[in-house]
């Protein structure tokens, strides 16, 4: 039987072909290559600055390297995440420069321009450039950005249809979030956990988040990571309706001899494009008649590359959000009868989202240094009896009650939210510890987990260890949702209650509130958690009716002192004159 | 009629360049906005001075007082007079309006960033006083044996970037990954104002007690600053102060130098 063994063996090259680096586009050669030659300086630079996170050989083994996600990078194995070059390519020195220069935001990699000038700079890629062999004489070929589709609604929408059929949703979900059914299952090269980017935090981005950006990660791949190349999505050569039509041929029990040459001439007409790419792979020279042949079939791809590229760049923004503090507060608004539940419309009135930054809680043992949760956000209405806040944050799982592999401890997600027992009345007036208070001062807390997610645990804590759930819990109304890779919990609670445990909310009051929030699917538990500082949040006074009285009685009292002083005047004057 | 501008007029002229000036000038084109209760201190001691001045001598501070007047009773002024009869309580009515219903602000945080540490530390069973001349007890190393100085740098980098650069930042600039969630924000030991303002036990105090340890002008309630005598030993701190003004090239403080 030919049939099978034809179709088997062109599989099997498809496949080879993957496995190799993808392709692309003319040949446009990585110019200034430039970095000067490997110095005496820009090793000890490197020993200074570098080491202790990439290692004294480079090998991304240096004494903080155990405690950071991402890990550092291994200089050794020539793979590089953030790179301008193409799929299976080495980066350029100007790539090496710029992140150096840029660090990598939402890792531990620090910008170093502003602390390392530019020569510095420069030695420390010559430096980077000594740890793998493969560099010498490397021609890495660029990606060509000269197609750039403009940023626009239409190319956005495009953009969004690609989003959905290429596959991206399997690990950056539907809506971007990171949270694809893949996302909990993905590790690197080296076997270390890694997490699909949440594309609304792109301030997280690693190599920056310009549409440009975006476009490089998609030709050239994230070496090292499951993001692969975009170009292995497709088969290049074949139009959308060749490129079906092969899968739905494959799909077949039995194909009819025409269904065969069908097959055949298709398998055929991608494999011409598919050797072409795999001799530029091995170095080969091709005709230039052969490169314009691959540019036309290419083409389709940058641009829907491209519009791609404008849909994610439309699901970020412009930068972490700032935190909650001076006029961000998170301010309760007023509302006459009931307040909103966890779906009404009514929370759209409130146009700012309060954003509180989490960190690792790298204070108390066991600690958290690579918190996977980014922020928490919260809005807040209150009337005359009750007050309702809807909390959300990212999460790329939902993680129920289950076992860590590696600590064998029973891992959920969480969140508490914790507020003073007893509000400080001047800023002179003592706090509790803002990780869940002290023995002098207790802290009020709601603990939620997923496992009961329309309940609030009421509990007080007089620092971690002396916690107590509350003996008499109030009503707290509470409802959760985990939708698209993020949780909305929203409660509401009595303004007052008796229990001299919880906190009164007294409007016009500023009242310190933090957080703690567990992802299960990172390890956290108890100490193990992201934290937040002490933010602050009032019920927002409802705008009082002296706003009306006083104005015009001081208007009406000049206009009074006028008239008097007029008076007196001319009394004066008329008594002077006479 | 008298082609000079009034007394009064030129008051108010010099009251208002001043005001502008600290408004303004000093705000938008220096870019170093004073506070609000500063300018009005200002203001208020301009506003004094012209008063002085217009009333020492009971000549001027009629001269002074003329325009007033005028305003107020003569014929031949009526429409001033009715032109700010107007815009004084309309003036007066919005001023008090958008003063009554504006949204206060959230309290200001009062913090001392650095307090003087207690006279002495309980480290372990260790009692070490801070008042006295405690040292290093590596730091005669730096003169004795230049080799072994280099180790306990070396280690103290260890011990810095295992636990301290998260928040501290890489270059040691206040400027770690975590940074950004935290208020007090870590301290910044480039800053030149840091390392050399301070003796080595005092950043032993700091380190070894952390947050928790502060007093309550120094607000330990906010502070992120972990208590570090529980995770690390009195060497790795010491190597750690070592370290800090290594990389940085700044000296710690010795007793020796004049106490301010």
């Amino acid at each position: 039987m030919s049939r099978p063994s034809v179709k088997k063996s062109l599989s099997i090259c498809f496949a080879g072909f993957l496995l190799f680096p993808a392709i692309i586009s003319s040949p446009v050669f990585a110019e200034g290559n430039s970095a000067p030659a490997a110095s005496e300086a820009g090793k000890a630079l490197y020993i200074d600055k570098c080491a202790h996170c990439h290692g004294v050989e480079g090998a991304g083994d240096g004494s903080a390297a155990d405690n950071l996600v991402p890990r550092p990078r291994d200089f050794t194995s020539g793979l590089y995440k953030i790179r301008s070059t193409e799929s299976g390519n080495l980066p350029t020195d100007q790539d090496l420069f710029e992140v150096i220069s840029n660090g990598m935001p939402g890792s531990s990699m620090p910008a170093w321009e502003g602390l390392l000038n530019e020569d510095e700079r420069w030695s420390l890629v010559a430096q980077i450039k000594t740890y793998f062999e493969g560099f010498e004489g490397a021609l890495p070929r660029v990606i060509d950005l000269s197609g750039k589709v403009p940023y626009s609604e239409e190319s956005i929408a495009k953009g969004k249809e690609f989003y959905a059929q290429l596959g991206c949703v399997e690990c950056h979900g539907v809506l971007g979030r990171g949270d694809g059914t893949s996302a909990p299952d993905l590790t690197d090269e080296w076997g270390f956990r890694t997490w699909p980017a949440n594309m609304e935090h792109s301030w997280n981005y690693r190599g920056g988040s310009t549409t440009e950006d975006i476009f490089k990660r998609f030709i050239g791949g994230i070496a090292g990571s499951p993001m692969p190349a975009f170009v292995s999505s497709f088969r290049v050569g074949l139009t959308d309706a060749e490129a079906e039509r092969i899968i739905a041929l494959e799909d077949k029990d039995e194909m009819t001899e025409e269904e065969e040459a069908e097959y055949t001439e298709l398998e055929e007409k991608a494999y011409e494009y598919e050797d072409l790419m795999l001799r530029i792979e091995e170095g080969d020279e091709i005709t230039p008649e052969e490169q314009k042949k691959l540019d036309v079939a290419m083409k389709p791809i940058f641009e829907k590359s491209w519009h791609l590229a404008n849909y994610v760049k439309s699901l970020g923004s412009e930068g972490r959000p700032p935190a909650a503090v001076g006029d961000k507060v998170l301010r309760s608004q007023y509302r006459l009868g009931e307040l909103p539940g966890l779906n009404d419309a009514a929370w759209g009135e409130i146009e700012d989202t309060s954003y509180f930054p989490l960190v690792g809680q790298v204070i108390i043992e066991p600690r958290q240094f690579n918190p996977s949760l980014d922020s928490v956000t919260a809005k807040s209405f209150y009337n005359d009896n009750e007050v309702a806040f809807l909390f959300s944050w990212d999460d790329r799982t939902r993680t129920l009650p289950q076992q860590n592999d590696e600590t064998g401890e029973t891992v959920e997600d969480a969140i508490a939210i914790q507020f003073p027992v007893k509000v400080p009345t001047s800023p002179l007036d003592p706090k509790p510890y803002f990780i869940w208070g002290d023995r002098r001062l207790p802290v009020y807390l709601w603990h939620w987990k997923v496992s009961e997610a329309n309940r609030i645990t009421e509990m007080n804590a007089k620092g971690i260890g002396k916690v107590s759930v509350q003996a008499s819990q109030n009503q707290i109304e509470t409802e959760a949702v985990y939708e698209d890779g993020r949780y909305r919990l929203w409660t509401k609670r009595a303004l007052r209650t008796d229990d001299k445990n919880d906190l009164k909310f007294e409007p016009g009051v500023f009242i310190p509130i933090a957080f703690s929030a567990w992802d299960g699917s990172n390890g956290d538990v108890n100490t193990k958690r992201a934290i937040s500082s002490w933010y602050t949040f009032v019920l927002d006074p409802v705008p009082s009716n002296r706003r009306f009285v006083y104005p015009p009685v001081v208007a009406l009292i000049s206009v009074g002192v006028l008239f008097g002083l007029r008076g007196s005047v001319r009394r004066r004057e008329s008594a002077n004159s006479t | 009629m008298n082609k000079r501008l009034s007394l009064f007029t030129r008051c108010l002229i010099l009251f208002l360049l001043v005001w502008l000036f600290l408004r303004f000038f000093i705000g938008g084109v220096w870019s170093v906005p004073l506070p609000a209760s500063v300018i009005a201190m200002y203001v208020v001691l301009i506003l004094l001075a012209i008063l002085v001045h217009v009333s020492v001598e009971d000549d001027r501070f009629r001269e002074f007082l003329r325009p007033i007047k005028e305003t107020l009773i003569d014929d031949d002024k009526k429409i001033r007079r009715i032109a700010l009869g107007t815009l004084i309580p309309l003036v007066l009515l919005g001023f008090t309006f958008s003063k009554v219903s504006t949204k206060a602000d959230p309290p200001a945080a009062l913090r001392t960033a650095h307090p003087a540490p207690p006279a002495e530390l309980k480290y372990g069973d260790k009692v070490i006083g801070l008042t006295q001349e405690v040292e290093n007890p590596f730091r005669h190393l730096e003169k004795d044996d230049k080799e072994a100085f280099k180790a306990h740098a070396e280690n103290g980098r260890r011990v810095y970037y295992q636990n301290c650069f998260y928040c501290h930042g890489d270059d040691l600039d206040g400027e770690g990954h975590f940074a950004h969630g935290l208020n007090p924000l870590p301290a910044n030991f480039q800053d030149p104002g840091i390392i050399p303002n301070f003796q080595e036990s005092f950043f032993f105090w700091r380190i070894s007690k952390g947050g928790p340890g502060l007093p309550p002008a120094a607000t330990p309630w906010d502070s992120a600053m972990p208590v570090w005598e529980d995770h690390l030993t009195e060497e790795e701190i010491w190597d750690v102060i070592i370290f800090l003004s290594e990389y940085t090239g700044y000296k710690p403080r010795t007793f020796g130098e004049a106490d301010h």
